[in-house]
């Protein structure tokens, strides 16, 4: 697995608060404290990330000077020359494939349980949680030999790995999906005369619009984070960004590329994360 | 309809647990003809023990403070408010963050040059956080994302029931002490035993933090079998399968006894 991901629970990234009222309000020495705890959480969230955003731009930054010394674009510039962009296509090309081929079948399987009646139904569940028990270096350690003797290609081979890591992810927060889902509304449409393609299109994909936007972000980043089994499946021929970052953190005085890879890393999904904020909160794509 | 997905999955986990295991057998070599033996598991069984207690203390070590925090956050957040919102943003930042990236920003925030050496100036008293003899770095990462994703987690299981019920104790007069043990840690268990299941396995499985953030011996199982792995040596890919195999037997086994936890205690609804 490339990482961990918060499954769906409900309202999935998205942070749910309810107002209250006064009756649980803290006051005095204990508002304090708690104000403290708060604040020491944020820094304790925020804290790994700024040597990031100081040591990108970096020029010079000797040891024991607390800021850097010399702004400039040097890490830019090694970033670009290590290979930042073609790696950057490689990522984001396996992100986008891990997506859509985890996202269909994750709705395929997630609807299949929900709806229909599925010989061994426990089982097909377990099989589809089986990928965050496995560590992916073993799938991917022991699967090296029958692929390179099946003769798939590298890449479909991390797709292919990759694909099933992302499952989890998809097939679950379908699964709560459906679960919220009322079926008696594209019952109604039926009724009315709707076609099965008019059914797909007006009615299911709207209502599952913001899921499947989750589910294929999930999927997404799955794809994007991966490091072991690009490396192990990829045999190195598939340079992404993160194994670039890993070949240059693994030597000395990268710093600054290393940065500046890294934060470059991590906006891509960020930007997606705040638009799945944004697509998710649609007061037509909730729920009925 | 759910075949193709549990055709690829079965083919991807099965195959790659039965290929691991045909490979530490030695029944998958790279010359020679295949054969029977545990020789792979005997040539590593001094080096194993080692291994297996450090990845499962990292692990643990891991799972303790993803859990610790992400639910001191979880509360935070649920209480609303500006510093729950704050917290919340933050936790959400991390997300995203691939765990190679938050290797290597811990790198560069707790290296004997990084961030924090420059703040606390302790001229060369610096303690050894990455690459030392306590893996703090290694357990600082996986604690840092992990605390995210227990976080939000929790807070979605809270979200939902905890703020009426919390209202009612404080309303019948329950102090905070009082509602956090009765009201708000119950109601979170199920959630956070989930979680720290994932967060136990995902730390004890993955590679790429303790082969950045780590020493060179003795090596967690991950980092064993890779190093095994890309070694030279032909007998060497028998016992990278041995050590993943071993690997897995704990993974799996870890998540067994989640399971049959959570199934003694009523906590599975």
């Amino acid at each position: 697995m490339a990482l961990t991901l918060p499954p769906d629970v409900g309202v999935p990234l998205s942070w749910p608060s309810q107002p209250g009222n006064g009756l649980r309000r803290s006051r005095g020495l204990g508002r304090a404290l708690r104000v403290l705890l708060a604040l020491a959480l944020a820094l304790w969230f925020i804290l790994p990330l700024v040597p990031l955003a100081l040591w990108a731009f970096a020029d010079r930054w000797s040891f024991p000077a607390v800021l850097p010394q010399a702004w400039g674009w040097d890490g830019v510039r090694t970033a670009l020359a290590q290979g930042a962009v073609p790696a950057f296509g490689h990522s984001l090309l396996l992100g986008l494939l891990v997506s859509a081929f985890a996202t269909p079948l994750g709705v395929l399987a997630a609807r299949a349980l929900a709806y229909h009646r599925v010989p061994f139904a426990p089982a097909v569940s377990v099989m589809l949680f089986a990928p965050l028990a496995l560590p992916a270096f073993v799938a991917a350690l022991g699967l090296n030999v029958v692929l390179l003797r099946l003769h798939v290609p590298a890449f479909a081979g991390v797709v292919l790995l990759l694909m099933v890591y992302a499952l989890p992810y998809t097939s679950y927060t379908m699964r709560v999906a459906y679960g919220a889902h009322d079926l008696a509304i594209e019952e109604e449409a039926r009724l009315l005369g709707a076609s099965p393609w008019q059914l797909m299109w007006r009615v299911q994909l709207p209502l599952l619009a913001p899921a499947l936007a989750r589910a294929a972000f999930l999927a997404f980043l799955v794809g994007w984070s991966d490091y072991v089994i690009t490396l192990l499946v990829g045999g190195g021929t598939i340079v992404t960004v993160p194994l670039l970052v890993a070949a240059a953190a693994a030597g000395t005085g990268n710093d600054a590329t290393v940065a500046l890879l890294s934060a470059a890393a991590v906006l891509p999904p960020l930007v997606l994360l705040l638009g799945l904020g944004r697509f998710g909160r649609r007061p037509n794509g909730g729920r009925p | 309809m759910a075949a193709p997905a549990v055709l690829v999955a079965t083919f991807v986990v099965g195959g790659g647990m039965a290929t691991s295991l045909a490979q530490s057998l030695g029944l998958f070599p790279l010359v020679g003809p295949p054969s029977l033996t545990v020789a792979a598991y005997a040539a590593q069984a001094s080096e194993l023990p080692a291994g297996i207690g450090l990845s499962l203390a990292i692990a643990a070590a891991s799972t303790l403070v993803a859990c610790l925090v992400g639910f001191t956050a979880a509360l935070v957040i649920v209480q609303g408010r500006w510093c729950g919102k704050l917290v919340a943003a933050l936790g959400t930042l991390t997300i995203p963050v691939p765990h190679i990236i938050g290797a290597a920003s811990m790198s560069l925030l707790l290296a004997d040059s990084g961030l924090l050496a420059r703040l606390f100036n302790t001229g060369g008293g610096w303690p050894e956080l990455v690459g030392g003899p306590w893996w703090i770095a290694v357990v600082a990462e996986y604690g840092w994302k992990e605390s995210a994703f227990v976080a939000l987690v929790v807070t979605g299981t809270l979200a939902t029931r905890a703020v009426s019920y919390d209202e009612t104790a404080a309303l019948l007069g329950a102090g905070r002490l009082r509602r956090l043990r009765h009201v708000l840690i119950p109601l979170s268990m199920p959630a956070l035993a989930v979680c720290a299941t994932i967060v136990f396995v995902y730390s004890l499985g993955s590679y790429e933090v303790a082969w950045l953030l780590g020493r060179a011996y003795p090596e967690p199982l991950p980092v064993m079998a890779l190093q095994l792995f890309n070694s030279a040596t032909l007998t060497a890919r028998p016992e990278a399968a041995a050590v993943a195999m071993v690997t897995t037997t704990l993974s799996f086994g870890a998540v067994a006894a989640a399971f049959a936890y959570l199934r003694r205690s009523t906590l599975w609804r």
